[in-house]
């Protein structure tokens, strides 16, 4: 019974937790609440998990459980790197919009340069919005 | 004073912690003529400082994010200054000045927009068995996922006109953007070629290299892509 009233106050967490998140992302937040509601039938039922993974033919209820587990976090890691990749995207397009907002010119070409439209003289910093190479909005969107 | 005929082909050098090499490299480059931009990767060392001295424009990464990164930072620039041509130039010392005239000169023989380095063309004395054997591999591999029928596809010496240029996507930002390179040639259509050039391995050169390890995060890079996009 301890055991029981834990788990279902756990996973009550996470269905509330799926309904906070409902509106960022809408896929992960109903997969969740499928995951847990399933959760809380086994956690009261469990000669149910018995009867679905003998029908599927795994056996024990509680291997069912376990595949399912590993499935689900391999899902989960891969979400989680996808979200590390495009944070990755984001990072290095700010740090290349600083990194060339800061292009060091040699001074020896100033003059041949500056007739180059839209490039500032030899300073290490855009002097406006409209002389500077960094050209902010094909960076940054 | 320099002539407007140089400043239309730029030579890309993204450089790592090249301090030791640099210098001597873009000492070279400017010997030949060449205007020569410098992505500084997010260095520790001088090498943004040997490469402003030497005279080379200089972009510098606040963080390091990897050679795929860094020439598509140089790329992107030099295409925003109006460049004709760009030129992308291992910062190691491991290409030959010279093999850069054979890879203009092919682009415009050629009337190709990518010209591509390849050291097996002709011999290199110098070359371990090892890499060979991961070379061979990874020609396999392109001709399989991109149908590019290419001699070396790991090369860092290439010349690009500026419209093949502009088709390079380069989001991979470590080291499978050589294998990204090819595919976004590949699906472009536009015309290539391949140049003989000489790599010149020095146990530097080879300690800055990939290892055989490498080759499986490249793959593991470009799976990940695919279910990303």
């Amino acid at each position: 019974m301890i055991a029981q009233a834990i788990f279902s106050l756990l996973l009550c967490g996470v269905l509330l937790y799926a309904w906070a998140e409902y509106r960022r992302s809408p896929a992960v937040a109903s997969m969740s609440v499928v995951v847990s509601l399933a959760g809380l039938i086994f956690i009261w039922v469990p000669s149910l998990s018995t009867g679905v993974a003998e029908f599927v033919g795994i056996g024990r209820g509680v291997d069912l459980i376990l595949y399912l587990w590993v499935c689900i976090s391999l899902i989960l890691l891969l979400n989680l790197h996808l979200k590390l990749r495009t944070q990755e995207e984001r990072i290095t397009k700010l740090a290349r919009a600083i990194a060339i907002a800061n292009t060091v010119v040699p001074s020896e070409t100033v003059t041949t340069l500056s007739e180059v439209p839209g490039r500032q003289g030899a300073s290490s910093r855009p002097a406006g919005a409209q002389t500077s190479p960094m050209r902010m909005d094909d960076q940054i969107v | 004073m320099r002539s407007n005929e140089p400043s239309t082909t730029w030579v890309i050098c993204p450089a790592f912690n090249e301090g030791t090499t640099l210098g001597r490299v873009l000492g070279e480059l400017h010997g030949c003529g060449y205007q020569v931009l410098v992505i500084d990767d997010g260095s520790s060392d001088a090498t943004s400082r040997i490469a402003a001295a030497s005279g080379s424009t200089v972009i510098s990464h606040p963080i390091n994010l990897g050679q795929g990164a860094a020439l598509k930072t140089g790329i992107e620039y030099a295409l925003a200054q109006g460049v004709e041509r760009v030129v992308t130039f291992d910062a190691d010392g491991q290409h030959r000045v010279g093999d850069v005239a054979g890879l203009l000169a092919a682009l415009d023989r050629e009337q190709a927009d990518f010209a591509l380095g390849s050291r097996f063309l002709q011999r290199s004395r110098t070359m371990p068995l090892l890499r060979a054997l991961l070379l061979k591999a990874a020609t396999l591999f392109t001709i399989a996922t991109t149908g590019l029928r290419l001699t070396d596809t790991h090369n860092g010496l290439r010349a690009f006109t500026r419209r093949g240029a502009a088709v390079l996507r380069l989001r991979q930002n470590r080291m499978a953007h050589a294998s990204e390179i090819l595919a976004d040639i590949a699906r472009s259509g536009l015309r290539y070629v391949e140049v003989p050039v000489t790599i010149d391995y020095t146990e530097y050169s080879l300690s800055k290299g990939q290892r055989a390890g490498d080759f499986l995060m490249v793959l593991l890079d470009l799976f990940a892509q695919r279910l990303y996009r």
